[in-house]
């Protein structure tokens, strides 16, 4: 769907007018004040809405919670809500002036605010769509998490959430609602306080040296961090989550993945806060594998003459435990964070620092990061208000060297050639012997290279708020914002010429350096007009406005190799090899919604947006994204009597949005070349496509939401159906034309599924409460079209023989398939399905009890189903040194480890196994010091004193055999996931807490 | 009253929505996306629509660059199936397994051996021809006629070459020689393919005869003496003898000969290079591997050594044997066994050979056989033979059934690596 926005604009424009143009009814005034207070504690609120119900007068506490409200004729209805609070209704007597309120504490969240527009917001009893809210108390308040999507985990309902490596600074592939491209871009777009930030993970290009894509020189089995990570936890107020394209089609083109909206804690009137919190823990393995245990026979059979030699050797000097070695380091973690907020009734800042140092489970590794803020809000006049925010973050990451290699150089690969007998300990001198059985010496490796990867981010906005018009009956926003995202990323691997495999190198030692700038920048321009029209109980929420989006990016590599000794500059070499990629992307969109609220019963809601960008091969048209949505609150109608049932909402939404094809696909273009130290240029193998355009996606969603007893219980479920149109497909060109490929948009992927959250309060007293939520959720996802030859996805694994993950119209996106034995005469009968990476369904049940001055969480995650592609057992198999070698499970009489060898390339089911898991993913105790006690203790200067211990991934249950379920050898990837090639092992923590406020 | 907050509203209103329409419809740079070129290298498009002078000579330089390309998988199939070297590697069986037949493995027209080589040629080609198309595009007086007679010359040859190539890799399965538009020509036949080559080669030699002093564009140091229209014809021409002897129509190419640098006097290895380096951009010698390396190596086929000419006691004579060094250790893997490394290249910069006098001689003297002209034949013969240090020939002379005479065919159709490579 196209069209030219100036109609659209036009038409939302004249409803405007039209809707203006409503008479209104006369006046007569009372005036009435107050104080606001917390029920809990009698403390007063500032910041308090009070709003007179069917109108658009309304007020905000002041620093003391005291509020004036003047009320139209025939207008007695107050409504009283904050964060965090259940909204109060207050009718007014007649003639009364004075009015006192105590807010209850929100415990469900229905009350909150959700974001449903770009500038206006619903309240969740309104939304028509499942939209998941994470506050800072269940993102951060329990545990520690090494970054922000970390601290996701098993929170989000309906959302594959998985970290792909143990390594310090963390890596998470984020899934909303199944698979969601096949060769798209397939992150959710992160928006934090209205910029659009860069969550790109750049390789460090150490592929130079382990050739695990052999022969590409950037490529996506560097380990990388995603970028995302560089965002302080502690900063956030709340994320919401829009999973699908009904939620999410005012973001357009952009928003096919989700979108997260991540807004920051800002400053409150009334006295400065200041929060001081200091976290401690430890990080170990998740789970040791173990080491072969030999006999001088075996070490013979594995390793030859030279093996028995070494082993009788070694039975005197002792064996060697090389995995504890490697990975059995107890890495410290700390995080200390500090956050000063306040303000007055024109004036607001909050001001936070973070240091955090976390050391990995493998010597030399870790991860520091520093991060400042500063957040201000200033009110110029009561139409008029500015907010800034301004983040800086520098981190540091060492990540090791891990994952799949084609040179024997990597940790874990070297680890699998490594028996129990040999000594690779370096000597008095420092001397690392040479391994006698692998290209590397992974100790030597270890002690010696360097990997690291330094950024320098600041993410800074612009935000104002002019309110030209407020009357009883409408109000006319205009909000301008403006973002930038710049960081710069520099990443240096050294390995020195005297390690193993760099003195059998042709040119011994390798510095490799990455520099990578980006700027993401944006500007958005939107009004909000709401019209209340009380006669009918109906109002109008209209919205209208315009957004750009700039983003830049450059890398630049180099590669030098035969190094002056002890040299790491480019320039001290004998070669030195650069790449350089530029990438640009330009968006312009409008967007106009209407919301129509007739009374709090029916909630209608019909926006479309249109985008037009630099990537799509027309950069002119605009392409559209309408979305729809109605929600029903049936509790809400006269008739309804059922005094148990306090809610009862059925909702229905549409919506769409696009996945923009990758930078450079419309181009067709030369390549650099030379010869006789000429440069030339050489015609690209893949043929540009351009008229291509964005993949697109439908979403229909509908759901029922129902609260008992008060909110004593709510439950809700969602069903949706998520289709797919116009992927961006790869098909080959026969190669005569001088290419080799080229894009195409056609097929069609469907994800349908169910999602259900179910909050108790079953007990809920002055001393004791205890709350539980349960959420489920499973998507089917299906090829439903696909006009090209099946084809292995992207980080898919390494083929047939091996298992990999296979796109194949009527199936599963997700499946894995693999050569397999099917009529068990020992030959391999062809390729056939072996299993699927989607699980079966998952589950989260997340548990607060709270006694006196006590709390406990936990938050457990159920995972049923899923395969995982095992090679790490693979290589220990081929190596010989798998701790189950010599077992002889199917009595045999021939070693395990020679069974599944021998199977190579007779069938691949033993690769895939399931990765089902049952984890305690949080759990935490905390103490909060008795108010008297600190009143006392430090003569009131802290309010409140928390103490706690807490651990994350302590207790895993599964029946995958290697370091952990989650893993992923290729990173973040639009289908594959679980594909496992000697990782960075998963890690489990245990952190002790101290929290102070004052 | 309410009435000047309306107007308020409506003014505010309408400033709003005009506001936005202004920018929609004035078309401000505010919503507006400049298409901007491919900022990773030159597109296709700026090359083909708007020539330049250093453009087009960049495209041509890129033609002589993508010819070197995968070249270590076309010789290694053809030296493979020449039984002349053994290219082994561990994480690579099908080298061992379908190129040389073992058990019950044949050839596959889906894997790398092939469809890569034979990508690169046509790539090559691809590149030639979209040179070709913008020299179309080129306005009035970027070049002269000469000038573009050159590129014609050049982009004629070089495009013959590679569609050569590709045909002698695929032989009787054929090849695409049509492919400048882009949807592709049909399959022709080896036969029609070398027909069409030939006249390829006839057309750009013609451009040659018209192109001047110069080229417009710079090649290599592996075309040194062969950079001048006039010279590179030399070069265009040798091709064709090569392609009249495949097409065994030999009195062509002892015509053709004639115009080629075909010298008795000169070196044999005075001739046409593809050039390597380690600077940035460029690409060292693909077939050059350490002689002594294990797991993953080029070992020479043991025949080589066998068969070498030796004197009465045994002793090499022929001189070509420093084609080879003895394996310190002797490569002895899935039934195969060499004890002598492959050397032809000694560096990883080493240049690879196009074409040379040395091949020019034998194809005379593979023509003059097939003609009956047998001194002639002798004599080249004896020219290779004394360069190689070897006596003069005494054998029979008995033309082209014979077994002598076959063979030196056969070491001329098979780009003999050894041979090609002379010192």
């Amino acid at each position: 769907m196209r069209c030219r926005p100036t109609s659209i604009v036009a038409i939302a424009g004249l409803c405007l007018a039209i809707l203006l143009g409503a008479t209104a009814p006369a006046h007569a005034q009372q005036t009435v004040s107050g104080v606001v207070t917390d029920a809990s504690d009698g403390t007063t609120i500032p910041g308090v809405t009070v709003a007179v119900r069917g109108t658009q007068v309304g007020t905000l506490t002041d620093t003391e919670g005291r509020f004036e409200i003047t009320l139209p004729v025939n207008r007695r209805t107050l409504l009283f809500s904050f964060v965090g609070y259940a909204t109060q209704e207050v009718t007014v007597e007649e003639g009364q002036t004075q009015l006192d309120v105590a807010l209850e504490q929100d415990v469900v969240g229905l009350d909150e605010v959700v974001v449903t527009g770009l500038a206006s917001t619903v309240a969740r009893e309104n939304l028509a769509n499942s939209i998941e809210t994470i506050d800072a108390e269940t993102l951060t308040g329990n545990t520690g998490a090494q970054s922000l999507d970390a601290a996701l985990s098993g929170k989000v309902t309906g959302a594959q959430i998985s970290s792909y490596t143990g390594a310090p600074g963390g890596g998470m592939s984020v899934k909303l609602r199944g698979v969601s491209t096949i060769n798209g871009n397939s992150q959710p777009l992160y928006i934090v306080d209205g910029v659009v930030v860069n969550n790109s993970a750049i390789p460090s290009n150490v592929n130079a040296v382990t050739a695990a894509a052999a022969g590409g020189s950037r490529s996506n089995q560097d380990n990388p961090v995603n970028r995302i990570a560089d965002l302080n936890p502690q900063d956030v107020q709340s994320i919401e989550i829009l999973k699908g394209p009904s939620a999410a089609a005012i973001y357009g083109g952009r928003a096919a993945n989700g979108v997260v909206l991540i807004t920051t804690k800002r400053g409150a009137g009334g006295d400065t806060q200041v929060n001081f919190s200091q976290t401690v823990g430890v990080t170990q393995i998740r789970k040791a594998l173990g080491m072969r245990q030999f006999t001088a026979d075996t070490a013979e059979e594995a390793f030859g003459a030279e093996g028995r030699a070494q082993f009788l050797e070694a039975q005197d000097r002792g064996f060697i435990d090389y995995e504890d070695a490697l990975f059995g380091e107890n890495g410290l973690l700390s995080t200390t964070s500090l956050s000063i907020a306040g303000g007055n009734d024109r004036t607001r800042f909050f001001i936070s620092g973070l240091l955090q140092d976390d050391e990995g489970i493998v010597a030399r590794t870790g991860y520091e990061k520093r991060s400042a803020r500063v957040n201000l809000d200033h009110a110029l006049s009561d139409k008029l208000t500015l907010s800034g925010s301004a983040n800086y973050v520098n981190a540091r990451t060492r990540r090791g060297l891990t994952g799949n290699d084609n040179s024997g150089t990597t940790f874990g690969v070297a680890l699998t050639a490594t028996p129990n007998f040999i000594d690779l300990r370096p000597d008095e001198s420092g001397t690392y012997p040479d391994h006698p059985f692998n290209a590397s010496n992974p100790l030597q490796t270890r002690d010696l290279f360097t990997n690291q990867e330094v950024v320098n981010r600041t993410i800074t906005s612009a935000r104002i708020e002019y309110t030209p018009l407020t009357t009883t009956q409408q109000t006319l926003r205009i909000v301008g914002e403006a973002g930038a995202d710049f960081f710069s990323l520099q990443s240096e691997a050294l390995f020195p010429e005297f390690l193993q495999f760099e003195r059998t190198s042709p040119e011994p030692g390798t510095s490799i350096l990455g520099e990578t700038t980006s700027l993401n920048t944006n500007v958005r321009l939107i009004g909000v007009h709401i019209l209340s029209l009380p006669d009918r109980e109906v109002s109008f929420t209209t919205q209208a406005g315009l957004t750009g989006v700039r983003a830049d990016q450059v890398s630049s590599n180099f590669v030098a190799r035969g190094l002056i000794p002890g040299q790491q500059n480019l320039d001290q070499s004998t070669s030195l090899s650069p790449s350089q990629v530029r990438e640009k992307q330009n968006d312009r969109s409008f967007f106009v919604q209407e919301e129509v609220d007739y009374a709090g019963r029916l909630i209608a809601t019909v926006g479309l947006r249109g985008d037009r960008s630099s990537l799509n091969g027309d950069v002119e048209t605009f392409n559209l994204y309408p979305k729809a949505s109605l929600a029903v609150n049936l509790h809400a109608f006269p008739f309804w009597s059922v005094d148990q049932v306090n809610q009862l909402k059925l909702r229905a939404a549409f919506g769409q949005t696009g996945n923009i094809a990758g930078f450079g696909t419309k181009f067709t273009s030369f390549e650099a070349t030379s010869v006789g130290g000429v440069v030339g240029t050489l015609i690209g193998l893949r043929r540009g496509f351009a008229d291509v355009e964005p993949e697109r996606q439908s979403e229909i969603e509908g759901g029922i939401d129902l609260g008992l007893w008060d909110n004593r219980a709510n439950l809700e479920l969602t069903l949706y159906r998520k289709e797919i149109t116009d992927q961006l497909l790869q098909r080959e060109v026969p190669s005569s034309t001088g290419f080799r490929q080229e894009t195409f948009n056609g097929g069609t992927l469907l994800n349908r599924g169910i999602e259900a959250s179910l909050t108790l309060i079953p007990v809920e007293t002055d001393r004791f409460s205890w709350q539980s939520t349960t959420n489920f959720w499973a998507n089917d996802a299906e090829v439903t079209s696909l006009p090209v030859p099946a084809f292995r996805a992207l980080g898919g694994g390494f083929g047939a023989t091996l298992g990999e993950i296979r796109v194949e119209e009527g199936k599963s996106p997700t499946q894995i398939v693999g050569v397999d034995d099917r009529d068990g005469d020992g030959v391999s009968d062809g390729v056939f399905q072996l299993g699927d990476v989607a699980p079966d369904f998952q589950m989260t049940f997340s548990n607060e009890l709270a006694y006196n001055n006590w709390r406990l969480s936990v938050l457990a995650h159920w995972k049923k189903g899923g395969d995982n592609l095992n090679l790490s057992e693979l290589l220990f198999d081929l190596g010989q040194t798998s701790p189950d070698f010599d077992d002889d499970s199917n009595g045999n009489g021939v070693p395990d480890g020679v069974d599944r060898v021998n199977n190579v390339g007779v069938s691949a089911a033993q690769f895939v196994q399931d990765a089902s898991y049952f984890r305690i993913r949080e759990v935490a105790l905390f103490y909060a010091l008795p108010a008297a006690f600190l009143e006392s203790f430090s003569s009131g200067l802290l309010t409140n004193a928390r103490l706690g211990v807490s651990a994350r991934n302590w207790l895993t249950i599964t029946p995958y055999k290697s370091y952990d379920p989650e893993v992923n050898n290729f990173g973040t990837q639009p289908v594959s996931d679980g594909v496992e090639v000697t990782p960075f092992p998963q890690t489990k923590e245990l952190f002790f807490h101290l929290r102070l406020g004052f | 009253m309410t009435i000047p907050t309306f107007t308020a509203a409506r003014f505010w209103a309408i400033s709003f929505t005009a506001g936005l329409l202004a920018v929609l419809l004035t078309g401000c740079d505010l919503m507006g996306i400049s298409n901007e070129p491919d900022p990773n290298g030159p597109s296709l498009e700026s090359v083909v629509q708007e020539p330049t002078r250093e453009k087009i000579a960049n495209v041509a330089v890129g033609v002589e660059s993508g010819m070197r390309t995968d070249l270590n998988l076309y010789l290694t199939n053809v030296s493979m199936i020449g039984r002349e070297v053994y290219r082994f590697s561990a994480s690579e069986p099908r080298f061992t397994s379908e190129l040389l037949g073992s058990g019950s493995a044949v050839l596959d027209n889906n894997t790398f051996y092939i469809t890569r080589p034979w990508a690169e040629r046509y790539r090559v080609i691809r590149n030639a021809e979209i040179m070709l198309e913008a020299l179309d595009n080129a306005p009035d007086g970027l070049f002269t006629a000469e000038e573009i007679a050159g590129y014609r010359g050049f982009a004629d040859t070089i495009i013959a070459y590679q569609l050569l190539l590709n045909a002698n890799l695929v032989f009787e399965n054929g090849i695409r020689v049509d492919v400048s538009a882009e949807e592709v020509g049909p399959v022709v036949p080896y036969t029609d393919a070398l027909d069409a080559i030939a006249a390829r080669l006839d057309q750009g030699a013609a451009q040659l005869d018209n192109a001047g002093a110069d080229f417009a564009f710079p090649l290599s140091e592996g075309f040194d003496s062969f950079d001048a229209p006039a010279t590179f014809r030399e070069f265009n021409r040798a091709l064709a003898a090569r392609v009249a002897v495949y097409q065994g129509d030999y009195p062509q190419a002892l015509t053709v000969l004639d115009e080629t640098f075909l010298d008795d006097e000169a070196p044999l290895d005075q001739g046409v290079y593809h050039v390597f380096s380690t600077a940035p951009g460029d690409i060292v010698n693909p077939w050059f591997i350490n002689p002594q390396q294990s797991g993953n190596l080029l070992a020479a086929h043991p025949s080589f050594v066998e068969d070498i000419a030796r004197d009465s006691e045994g002793a090499i004579i022929d001189a070509r044997v420093d084609k080879v060094v003895a394996r310190e250790e002797t490569f002895e893997q899935v039934g195969l066994r060499s004890e002598w490394g492959f050397f032809v290249y000694p560096s990883q910069v080493a240049p690879i050979p196009i074409l040379r006098n040395g091949e020019l001689l034998l194809i005379r003297a593979e023509a003059s056989i097939q003609e009956d002209d047998f001194a002639t034949a002798v004599a080249d013969l004896n020219t290779v033979r004394a360069a190689a240090g070897l006596p003069a020939y005494d054998g029979p002379e008995t033309g082209a059934s014979d077994a002598r005479g076959a063979d030196a065919a056969v070491a001329t159709a098979m780009g003999m690596v050894y041979w090609v490579a002379c010192p």
